[in-house]
């Protein structure tokens, strides 16, 4: 009986002791992705199964946990749109319409791969908690589910790179564990200020057959940004901060 | 005719830069390139050019064709093509900022071209900081949170529900911006003060002129919630309260709503004799709506809205009824005074757009279906649920290329005689449009 009851112990232990490391993984991928308050730019690019490409370029703007802001730059067709999101609230300003508009995270402002969720990406560890933690060879597999149901995949499986910290690939994944798609982390770069971190993240989708997206990351700098620039007021006026 | 070369023309141009693009191969990303692209200058200059062939079949029968061609039937059809463009600007130079949006277009129909050139906002605004902005000149401001109407937006036009994303032209105004973050379920809160003057030379399509108006909104993020309180008041328009909300409850689900008390409202009722009656009273306006995302990527925006400004069915038979009159009136004797009353009805601030009381809107939109990426279906309908009268825009959208979009749609009013939609001036329209934004 005592074999049993230290046994149940050991179990009731070392299962949590799984979730607080890996969550504590997840924290530093986070930190090494981006700093605590920055701006950057990005360039988001659909290429169709024949080699057609369409390009936007985004200016964000990211402070704490839970509060981003984007601009699209170009192309002319979008220019002057903005994007906000406070925890599980995003929005849609579109200059020629109007007032900002209530979005989800599973739609897309830009259509292709990417909907609003990747253009819009808090860090890992505000939507997701780790639920198991496997040791690969030179990478950590954390297994991870959402927190809540607005977010906009229900599980992610994050292959973590060991020595550097930062996530090589994602599987993003329905309630069911239909995978939605896959993000790849490419091509390291040293943006200056200590940010070290995949300057291209590239995705594939079973659901668009034939069809890639690229995220390309420029210019990430650590910027202090007022609480009010993540306002629904100040979104027409986001490129005053540029 | 035209309409038709124009579309063609359009669709010859789509093919053949479709075309040139296909030699495109798996891409190559230079970061200092990007780098260079991003820089910002103190000046941005951009637009569209637009061509629009329209394409309209006319119901000779209906109220609207008689009230609107009574001297000059154009027949069974009519061709209209707009072509023109949108310019902006904008400048900034520290704390000033200027922006102008300009519209100019050349429009073709049976009367032969007309050219018509709109200034829709143009502004000065001064930005100290992310917590206040001042702005003074023409603008749009844009309040409400419905999709096909905004009851609670005090000071601008209404919008097109068959057409609710097209920019409207604003009024001339002076304007403040104060918001604060702030930690806690309260989120955010701003206040938006509004400053209309209504005079002889500016802004005089409003109301009464001679005045000076208020308005404002606060705005406040609660709970995860958008607020929204808004008044009205001065004596171009009668003072008005308003409310609103949105709200996403899941994922892929955002719920909305507006409600205005408008005061002192002119309540318009008309007699078959031509006779318009008003009524003062107190009226309200609201709308409750929602927007859902399907799996399948349709998204589905659905809303009511109450017209507290509407007219019952029996006063839109009357003047339906009365504009028959008149139009058989005309074509005996050649006398159009019988159109009077009628086109006095403009300056009482009569709606021909959604002249009833309840309305319902639903606009299904699917999103790249077959795998054709950029292509996006919708198909809408608006029910005038006091006849059930109804209109059908189904609509196809694709943009192949950057910065290329076109847009093909037809509108079907559907319904009986001396009913909303069955007294338009078209059994059918068609049209076509494409922007080649720069």
């Amino acid at each position: 009986m005592s074999k049993i009851i230290v046994l149940l112990t050991v179990l009731l232990l070392v299962t949590p002791a799984y979730a607080v490391d890996g969550n504590e993984i997840l924290a530093r991928v986070d930190k090494n992705l981006s700093p605590d308050s920055y701006e950057m730019y990005r360039k988001l690019v659909n290429v169709e199964p024949d080699g057609r490409k369409k390009e936007f370029i985004l200016f964000t703007v990211k402070k704490g946990r839970d509060k981003i802001a984007g601009l699209f730059i170009s192309p002319a067709s979008d220019k002057g749109r903005t994007t906000l999101r406070l925890g599980e609230n995003m929005w849609l300003y579109i200059p020629n319409v109007g007032k900002p508009v209530r979005i989800t995270s599973l739609q897309s402002v830009i259509g292709g791969v990417f909907n609003n969720s990747d253009i819009l990406q808090l860090d890992y560890g505000e939507e997701y908690t780790v639920t198991k933690v496997e040791d690969q060879e030179k990478e950590t597999l954390l297994h991870l589910k959402a927190k809540t149901r607005t977010v906009a995949y229900d599980q992610l499986r994050m292959w973590v790179d060991r020595e550097k910290m930062l996530p090589t690939k994602i599987e993003c994944l329905t309630e069911a564990a239909m995978l939605i798609k896959t993000l790849y982390f490419k091509d390291m770069k040293d943006f200056g200020g200590g940010i070290v971190r995949p300057a291209v993240v590239e995705t594939d989708s079973p659901l668009y057959k034939g069809y890639r997206s690229y995220m390309i990351f420029a210019k990430i700098k650590a910027r202090e940004i007022p609480d009010e620039a993540f306002t629904l007021n100040f979104m027409p006026r986001l490129e005053s901060l540029r | 005719m035209r309409a038709g070369v124009s579309l063609l023309c359009a669709l010859v141009l789509v093919g053949l830069l479709y075309r040139g693009s296909m030699a495109e191969v798996t891409p190559t990303f230079d970061l200092s390139e990007i780098e260079k692209e991003v820089e910002k200058k103190p000046y941005a200059f951009g637009g569209f050019l637009q061509v629009q062939p329209t394409l309209s079949g006319l119901d000779r029968h209906s109220a609207l064709y008689k009230l609107k061609f009574y001297e000059d039937e154009p027949g069974a059809s009519m061709e209209e093509s707009n072509l023109g463009a949108r310019l902006e600007g904008a400048f900034q130079y520290g704390d000033l900022s200027a922006f102008a949006r300009l519209d100019s277009f050349l429009t073709h129909d049976p009367n032969g071209w007309n050219g018509k050139m709109t200034l829709m906002e143009g502004y000065l605004s001064f930005k100290p900081g992310p917590r206040m902005a001042v702005e003074a000149g023409k603008r749009v401001t844009k309040w409400g949170k419905g999709y096909a109407w905004n009851p609670v937006s005090f000071v601008d036009r209404p919008k097109n529900p068959e057409d609710p994303e097209e920019a409207l032209e604003g009024y001339y105004i002076l304007g403040g911006d104060f918001i604060r973050s702030l930690d806690g379920p309260l989120q955010t809160l701003a206040f938006t003060p509004v400053i209309l003057p209504v005079y002889e030379d500016i802004n005089d399509e409003f109301g009464q002129t001679g005045h000076v108006n208020v308005a404002a909104k606060l705005y406040a993020l609660l709970y995860d919630t958008d607020l929204d309180l808004l008044f009205f008041t001065g004596a171009s328009r009668t003072t008005r309260l308003g409310f609103d909300f949105s709200r996403n409850l899941l994922s892929n689900l955002e719920i909305h709503g507006e409600a205005a008390w408008i005061s002192d409202f002119q309540e318009l009722t008309f007699l078959e004799n031509g006779q318009v009656l008003t009524n003062e009273s107190n009226v309200w306006s609201y709308l409750l709506g929602t927007r859902y995302l399907t799996e399948t990527d349709l998204t589905a925006i659905f809303e009511y809205y109450h017209n507290g400004e509407g007219v019952d069915p029996g006063d839109l038979q009357n003047l339906y009824t009365y504009i028959d009159r008149a139009y058989d009136n005309y074509q005996q004797t050649g006398n159009r005074s019988l159109f009077g009353p009628i086109n006095r009805l403009n300056k009482e601030g009569f709606s021909w757009r959604n002249p009833l009381r309840d309305y319902l809107y639903l606009r299904l939109t699917q999103k790249e279906p077959f795998d054709i990426l950029y292509f996006t279906p919708a198909f809408t309908t608006i029910v005038a649920m006091n006849d059930w009268s109804f209109n059908l825009i189904p609509e196809l959208n694709y943009s192949p290329i950057t910065n290329l979009e076109m847009r093909l749609r037809g509108i079907i009013p559907v319904g009986g005689d001396l009913t909303e939609y069955g007294e338009k001036q078209s059994d059918w329209r068609v049209e076509f449009r494409l922007r080649y934004f720069f």
